[in-house]
């Protein structure tokens, strides 16, 4: 259990308490998860509930002090009991990704020691977290048996984009399940899935690289889990630090490829996909922001890709992959498109390279920055003057590119040197 | 007289089938030491070659970083040239075995002195292989970076560090040898400098780029600063 992270007093706290029915994890960015903030969301999402709940709320918001105990009536039993601790800050270098999966595991060690029945865990930015999103995460889990519930966001065509191009399509593919945002950051789970978590997350079992984030949804779905969607409505969204999207890549996509190697047992034998149930209703998008995404710049970088990483792409992609993607480099910007085949096959491709140990796997997660960038350009391209429903059945289109694959990708993650296209 | 010129002769032909009968058990060791060698030799690079080939080597090899080196092996193998590079080591320690069993100080000395020069062979080979090993990983990973950050230059930077890392291993690994003295500490010297002064001028040169990016960037978030960045990627 990661309870080394809670500071002696709130471990003692804790202690006290005994048992709760709920375990609230506030972890967006420190400033943003102070301690009130989190009590007011908790509390309002708990007065939506039908029948009054303890609950204890985890912040992150880094100040290390003793916890605040909201007062607990004697023998009231009508009104909702919160109590609070808080994490310290992250540890120097630690990344953001890096940070949150901490987070997750001290809050899965404390709703494990309280024996709770359901966990609630906000990442995203607590000035967009509404008090509903509690509600809608926690109520699925409570009232209707779900085990997990994942997030659903209201979101613009260019938003989501890893998410869109390789994360929900892959874990789709894998593991049998449609869901918007596998890596959440917002989740709702029971109690149940919460110890099998716990047990698998052990220090023991898990690899020193394993990310939280990325084995929740796959253990779910692996395990036979009930899961479904919520709408939680729009999600602010970080700006993006263009010159640090490598590390961004590397860090999500190491975490997505290592729980696939860790469950290639379980998804090799699945075939197809199937849709999940989606609660609540979905937030009608704000206008379409004006600004024009940069594809020229994006282009740049695959052609410069294409010209300088050959070499190294040539250790991960099979020559048929390569002769296409130095084709695509040669197509003036108004003709490029990066065919769903191609992309879905480099995505397979570098899983099997990162899971061989090809090269070293930062550098293999680095060098497919330039190919995400042209598939970047590529949709944005083809997605210009389309509309919110034209979006999704592209995507649904890729998708099954993903799952069409399928065969591929355990073909060569089988006999990766014999069969070799 | 002609009996003293025969009697001479006589003595010098004893003389010397003396010499040459003294130099028979040195010879017949040589050839023996030879034989044995090459025998072991061919046994030991035929076991290697098979577990190399078991392993997949000439493949590991390109994949390690060294496709080069698939080039210049015999019928572009690795593993041919690892297994008779061994072979051939093996046959030559056997020739200087060989060597030594002759019975005079010049052989003895001979073989005395190479193999006090062993150790610093073989810290040379480590200090070569393990240069180029670190030179390849560098001259990827800044090959990589440098992609990622849009720098046209990329490959002259990459070549740069490559060549930068791998001067520097032969470098040591001459002066270990006790190889060229001065000339290579001169030639290290100036190869060094030129290829610290070319990777100045393309990173001067890639800057440029990088930093009239960057302000673009700046300038456009400052004078659109209420407008959200278009693209989002979780």
């Amino acid at each position: 259990m990661e309870l080394d992270a809670i500071p002696q007093p709130e471990l003692e706290q804790i202690e006290r308490i005994g048992g709760a029915d709920l375990v609230i994890g506030i972890l967006g960015d420190a400033r943003s998860a102070d301690e009130g903030t989190a009590l007011t969301l908790t509390r309002e999402a708990l007065a939506e509930l039908s029948k009054p709940l303890r609950a204890m709320v985890v912040c992150n918001n880094g100040t290390h002090s003793p916890a605040a105990v909201a007062p607990e009536v004697p023998g009231d039993k009508q009104s909702p009991a919160i109590f609070s601790c808080s994490l310290p800050p992250p540890a120097p270098g630690e990344t953001p990704q890096h940070g949150i999966s901490n987070a997750y595991r001290t809050v899965f060690a404390v709703g494990g020691k309280l024996g709770v029945r359901a966990c609630c865990l906000i990442a995203s930015r607590s000035q967009t977290a509404a008090p509903g999103w509690i509600h809608r995460l926690i109520q699925p889990v409570l009232d209707l048996g779900f085990d997990l519930v994942a997030p659903c966001y209201t979101r613009q065509k260019m938003e989501g984009l890893l998410n869109r191009s390789v994360l929900a399509p892959l874990h789709g593919a894998l593991y049998g399940q449609r869901l918007q945002n596998p890596m959440g950051p917002d989740f709702g789970l029971s109690g149940k899935l919460l110890q099998r978590i716990l047990v698998q997350d052990s220090p023991r079992r898990r690899g020193a690289e394993r990310s939280l984030l990325a084995s929740i949804a796959s253990a779910a779905a692996c395990d036979g889990f009930q899961v479904c969607e919520s709408q939680l409505g729009v999600r602010q969204q970080s700006p993006t630090d263009w010159d640090n999207l490598s590390s961004l890549l590397a860090e999500i996509l190491g975490a997505a490829f290592l729980e696939m190697e860790g469950r290639a047992a379980h998804w090799q034998s699945i075939r197809g996909s199937q849709t999940l149930p989606r609660l609540g209703q979905p937030e009608v998008p704000s206008p379409e922001n004006p600004t024009p995404v940069d594809v020229k710049g994006m282009l740049q970088s695959f052609r410069l890709g294409a010209q300088n990483l050959q070499d190294v792409w040539g250790l991960i992609l099979p020559p048929t992959s390569l002769l296409e993607l130095r084709r695509l480099s040669r197509l003036t910007d108004d003709q490029f498109r990066l065919p769903d085949q191609l992309w879905v096959r480099i995505i397979y491709d570098f899983a099997l390279a990162h899971r061989l140990q090809t090269i070293s796997r930062d550098h293999l997660l680095r060098s497919l920055t330039p190919l995400y960038l042209g598939w970047i350009a590529s949709y944005a391209l083809e997605m210009q003057a389309a509309g919110l429903t034209e979006v999704d059945s592209r995507i649904g289109l890729l998708s099954k590119a993903y799952e069409d694959n399928k065969s591929y990708l355990v073909s060569r993650w089988r006999w990766p040197d014999r069969f070799n296209p | 007289m002609w009996d003293q010129v025969g009697q001479a002769l006589r003595l010098s032909m004893t003389k010397m089938l003396s010499q040459l009968a003294s130099l028979l058990p040195g010879i017949v060791a040589l050839l023996t030491a030879l034989v044995i060698s090459v025998a072991f030799a061919w046994a030991l690079a035929a076991i290697l070659r098979r577990s190399l080939k078991r392993f997949d080597f000439d493949r590991r090899v390109a994949h390690w970083g060294f496709p080069a080196m698939a080039e210049w092996s015999p019928a572009s193998s690795p593993t041919l040239l690892l297994t008779r590079a061994i072979a051939w080591i093996i046959v030559f320690m056997g020739f200087l075995i060989g060597i030594s069993a002759f019975d005079g100080a010049l052989p003895s000395q001979f073989v005395i002195r190479l193999f006090a020069y062993l150790p610093d062979l073989m810290t040379a080979i480590v200090v070569f292989v393990a240069g180029s090993i670190v030179a390849r990983f560098l001259a990827r990973s800044v090959l990589i970076g440098a992609v990622n950050m849009n720098l046209q230059y990329a490959r002259l930077l990459s070549v740069g560090v490559k060549w930068l890392v791998t001067v520097l291993a032969v470098t040591i690994a001459l002066e270990r040898l006790g190889i060229g003295g001065g000339i290579i500490r001169l030639a290290f010297g100036i190869l060094f400098g030129g290829i610290v002064l070319a990777l100045a001028l393309a990173v001067g040169l890639g800057s440029k780029e990088l930093v009239s990016r960057s302000l673009e960037r700046e300038t456009s978030k400052a004078s659109g600063s209420n407008v959200k960045e278009p693209v989002g990627h979780l």
